[in-house]
């Protein structure tokens, strides 16, 4: 398709810049500007350094209703609608938006961002074709992403009721050890009594050049 | 009109007077006056208005989300000439409204409990529920 306005071009390749630099694939760009595919890779590659990667956007439904994802993307989407519903912006101009709000508070409070801005694309799709909505939480009144079909008359949401075990993969487990400096720091040295640890007070300066002897 | 960088300077002007009385304050030296009160909230609302106006003329969208409030208070704080903003300032109530009156939301805001990160998105969350602050 080859545009008219050289001004309305302009701002089109500048919305792909965004979403590329946002991390979106080729099929969001082919969707959202009015670009030509070469155009687009050419862009891609100019801001990214490589070819965009091949292959199927992700297209779960279900990875939204998972425990992580769908805390992440219900608040992708609280704050999009709430663009949509007392900003005045839609489509993709509330998509970019919300997802930068989205990373910010990602970066805010030290998370993994675990919603891409594909994601993010698609999940706005689902929502429009009514595959998936949000319904309040009945116990803290959020609103999260559900199944449109099920049954959720007693909805409650994944953080008030936590699912055991929630959270506690092996990468979280990774970094709590690597914060508390050792793995188990307090299995491994028993609580003394003091007496005998006036007395180790005592012995360590020797234990420490014993150490330097072994470094040298 | 007054450029945006003038008003910077008067909101310095203002910190800078009471630099002294906030030191002393925080060593317990002295206590808030009636005047010192007043001053202090006409010093927050400068603050909250004329950074409210720059986040809005930077990005109207964005800067009514984290505001919360509508598209129609937000076109009528960016239109505010710094007169008006230094006229509107100078009350005895402050303009900025608090923005939880929900426990569930205090509660998560101050939690320590497991998973910090992700009761900051449960707060996060339910305050991007909220309704916007619009005019009637």
């Amino acid at each position: 398709m080859r545009n008219k306005s050289v001004i309305a071009e302009a701002r089109q390749i500048d919305l792909a810049a965004e979403l590329i630099r946002l991390g979106a694939r080729l099929a969001v760009l082919e969707a959202e500007t009015s670009l030509s595919r070469e155009r687009l890779l050419k862009l891609y590659k100019e801001i990214v350094g490589k070819s965009p990667p091949k292959g199927m956007l992700p297209y779960s439904t279900e990875w939204f209703t998972c425990w992580r994802p769908n805390i992440h993307s219900s608040l992708f989407i609280d704050i999009y609608h709430y663009l949509g519903k007392h900003a005045g912006v839609d489509g993709i101009e509330a998509l970019i938006r919300a997802y930068k709000l989205y990373l910010e508070h990602v970066r805010i409070h030290d998370t993994e961002c675990v919603l891409s801005l594909t994601r993010a694309w698609s999940l706005m799709r689902f929502i429009d074709a009514k595959i998936l909505t949000t319904i309040p939480c009945t116990e803290c009144g959020g609103q999260f992403i559900v199944h449109k079909m099920d049954l959720h008359n007693t909805y409650v949401c994944g953080m008030c009721n936590m699912p055991s075990r929630a959270g506690q993969t092996n990468k979280a487990r990774a970094e709590r050890e690597s914060r508390a400096g050792m793995p188990d720091a307090e299995a491994i040295v028993p609580a003394l009594p003091l007496d005998s640890v006036v007395a180790q007070a005592t012995t360590i300066p020797r234990r420490r050049s014993r150490l330097r002897h072994a470094v040298v | 009109m007054i450029p945006e960088f003038q008003c910077h300077k008067m909101a310095s002007l203002f910190k800078k007077k009471n630099a002294l009385i906030y030191q002393q304050r925080l060593t317990g030296e002295l206590t808030m006056t009636q005047d010192e009160l007043m001053y202090e909230i006409r010093e927050t609302n400068l603050t909250y208005l004329l950074l409210a106006q720059q986040m809005i003329r930077k990005d109207q969208a964005t800067a009514t989300f984290r505001l919360g409030i509508g598209v129609d208070s937000a076109q009528i704080l960016e239109r505010l000439s710094p007169a008006q903003i230094l006229k509107m300032a100078a009350t005895n109530m402050l303009l900025c409204r608090f923005r939880f009156d929900d426990q569930m939301i205090f509660g998560l805001l101050t939690d320590h409990g497991r998973e910090k990160a992700m009761t900051q998105s449960h707060a996060a969350l339910l305050i991007a529920g909220q309704p916007a602050a619009g005019l009637a």
